[in-house]
């Protein structure tokens, strides 16, 4: 199965990541998590598709 | 029961004694809540010394608070003295107790509300249903086949059945304007930062807001201006004076309202625009407009909260992530895997949203939108038609709400009747209706309301007799 998650960037991806982060599942509960992850990253390209002035500035979250 | 507006008049006239609305309000709670699953918790002894508390002081001559004898219950994410907070989850059973009320428990209790108890919600607030895991479902007061909606939905529901004039609950992309709008009641999730949170369990703190549900806009205003104030343990709690709505609430003369068309529209479906269009011909809203950056802001939204979500729970999620329902779980663990540069770019087309939700604001005094697709849709229905377009349910319910909470813009979601559906049971069904207004002009959202309540057009309707 690892070897397999190579031809794909994005299960590669959450493999190494979930890793990373300091998590371990079987096999079932990554495809679950990899197939969400899918999803957001369906919904992450309307962001990046939009235009953006180059030095437009995150939304304020930290508040001194 | 009546408003509370009603309530506390009748019990500051001697017409009625808060331990009388009390125990009618309990009787209420113990006939239908059975069948419909709102309350997790109920807080009797402690509704008992409030309305002794209340009785008390008139009895003794002395002026009563606002909501003096007005009984509620809040969203399980508020802490209550003596309580663990549940936020829906089971992770949290085994929590110690909270050591005092949330900040805007605590205001209530001090305008003289009487806390009855705590509320089922979506496990961590994740999601616009109230099909919770662990709790069990909420039902809908007007057709139990079908959801509350949520995550508030024990807080709309109770509203909605009767049970209660006023709930609390929180709102991150639209868990308070949804179940307000498919259990047909008042709802106000003010701007971004106008009402503290402390002492709520959190979700995704750089968009979750808390507010009220009512039966009455009055019940709204009222609640809403004895929950203002600045609180400097909520870092994003402006530190602002309280700036009171109070009553009657008064539309201004010469008000322009606009009716977003684009995504707003295309995504209402026919009972959602028939509820549009009645109550903008009742506002005398003829102008359509457009939020140009809707569908980035509601991806941006998306975006961070799965970031945020993620990261909040990620120790849980590596040691309990069996005790997390299975509807959640893998989302969050999969939103704490998203790389920061979608965050930032989420957050920089948040800023850019705002900014033209700005400009419309130069030309409008309030936006209208429909507040969900269409009706509530029946427990366990995985996707909903919007148009000849299939979305799943879970997300589909928030795609009218979640670009407006994403700016952080003060909403008022008004019950509207359509009465538009392919059967009668679809027919007999709400679908509410947005009123949005500019950075903290919550009184013309609720003004906006009180005009269309005035109407006829945004009532509360009683459930059906087979409750």
């Amino acid at each position: 199965m690892m070897a397999e998650s190579h031809d794909n960037p994005l299960e590669a991806y959450v493999r190494a990541a979930l890793t990373l982060q300091g998590y371990a599942f079987d096999e079932a509960e990554i495809a679950e998590i990899v197939m969400q992850f899918s999803r957001l990253e369906t919904i992450a390209r309307t962001v990046f598709d939009w235009p953006l002035p180059f030095a437009s500035a995150p939304a304020p979250v930290f508040r001194p | 029961m009546g408003s509370a507006a009603d309530i506390a008049q009748q019990i500051a006239k001697g017409t009625r004694s808060a331990a009388a609305v009390l125990k009618e309000c309990k009787a209420l709670i113990e006939a239908r809540d059975s069948d419909l699953n709102c309350f997790t918790a109920k807080t009797f002894q402690r509704a008992e010394r409030e309305a002794a508390g209340i009785d008390d002081l008139h009895a003794e001559g002395k002026a009563l608070p606002p909501l003096a004898g007005v009984p509620y219950a809040v969203k399980n994410l508020f802490d209550v003295e003596g309580m663990v907070t549940h936020a829906g989850a089971k992770i949290n059973a085994d929590n110690a107790p909270a050591a005092a009320d949330a900040t805007i428990v605590a205001r209530m209790s001090r305008a003289g509300a009487v806390l009855v108890g705590a509320l089922n919600m979506e496990e961590l607030a994740y999601g616009f249903l109230t099909e919770n895991h662990h709790y069990g479902i909420t039902r809908n007061p007007h057709d139990r086949t079908r959801g509350a909606g949520g995550s508030s939905g024990g807080s709309a529901a109770a509203v909605g059945a009767g049970m209660l004039p006023i709930a609390l609950g929180s709102d991150t992309s639209g868990s308070i304007r949804v179940p307000a709008s498919l259990c047909g009641v008042f709802g106000l999730k003010p701007t971004y930062g106008r009402l503290p949170r402390s002492g709520t369990y959190p979700f995704v703190n750089s968009l979750d807001h808390v507010g009220p549900f009512a039966n009455s806009v009055l019940g709204l205003a009222l609640s809403y201006d004895a929950m203002q104030g600045p609180d400097s343990a909520d870092p994003a709690c402006a530190q602002r004076a309280i700036e009171p709505v109070g009553v009657p609430l008064s539309l201004p003369r010469g008000i322009h309202i606009g009716i977003l068309g684009g995504w707003f529209h295309e995504w209402a479906g026919p009972a959602a625009r028939r509820s549009v269009q009645l109550a903008a011909a009742a506002l005398g809203a003829t102008e359509w407009t457009e939020l140009k950056s809707a569908e980035v802001a509601r991806a941006a939204a998306y975006i961070i909260t799965g970031a945020e979500g993620g990261a909040l729970h990620r120790p849980r999620l590596i040691e309990q992530y069996e005790d997390f329902g299975p509807a959640s779980r893998s989302r969050l663990v999969a939103g704490g895997l998203i790389p920061a540069s979608w965050v930032i770019q989420a957050q920089r087309v948040r800023r850019l949203a705002y900014s033209q939700a700005l400009e419309l604001f130069e030309r409008f005094d309030l936006l209208i939108a429909a507040a969900a697709p269409a009706v509530a849709p029946r427990v366990g229905q995985e996707t909903l038609l919007i148009n000849g377009r299939s979305i799943p349910t879970k997300a589909g319910l928030g795609v009218l709400t979640q670009p407006i909470s994403c700016i952080g813009l003060p909403v008022c979601t008004v019950p509207v009747w359509p009465g538009e559906g392919d059967s009668p049971a679809e027919r007999a069904l709400p679908v509410g209706v947005q009123l949005i207004g500019a950075p903290w002009r919550e009184d013309l959202c609720l003004a906006a309301a009180r005009a269309l309540e005035r109407a006829g057009i945004a009532e509360v309707r009683a459930p059906p007799s087979a409750l």
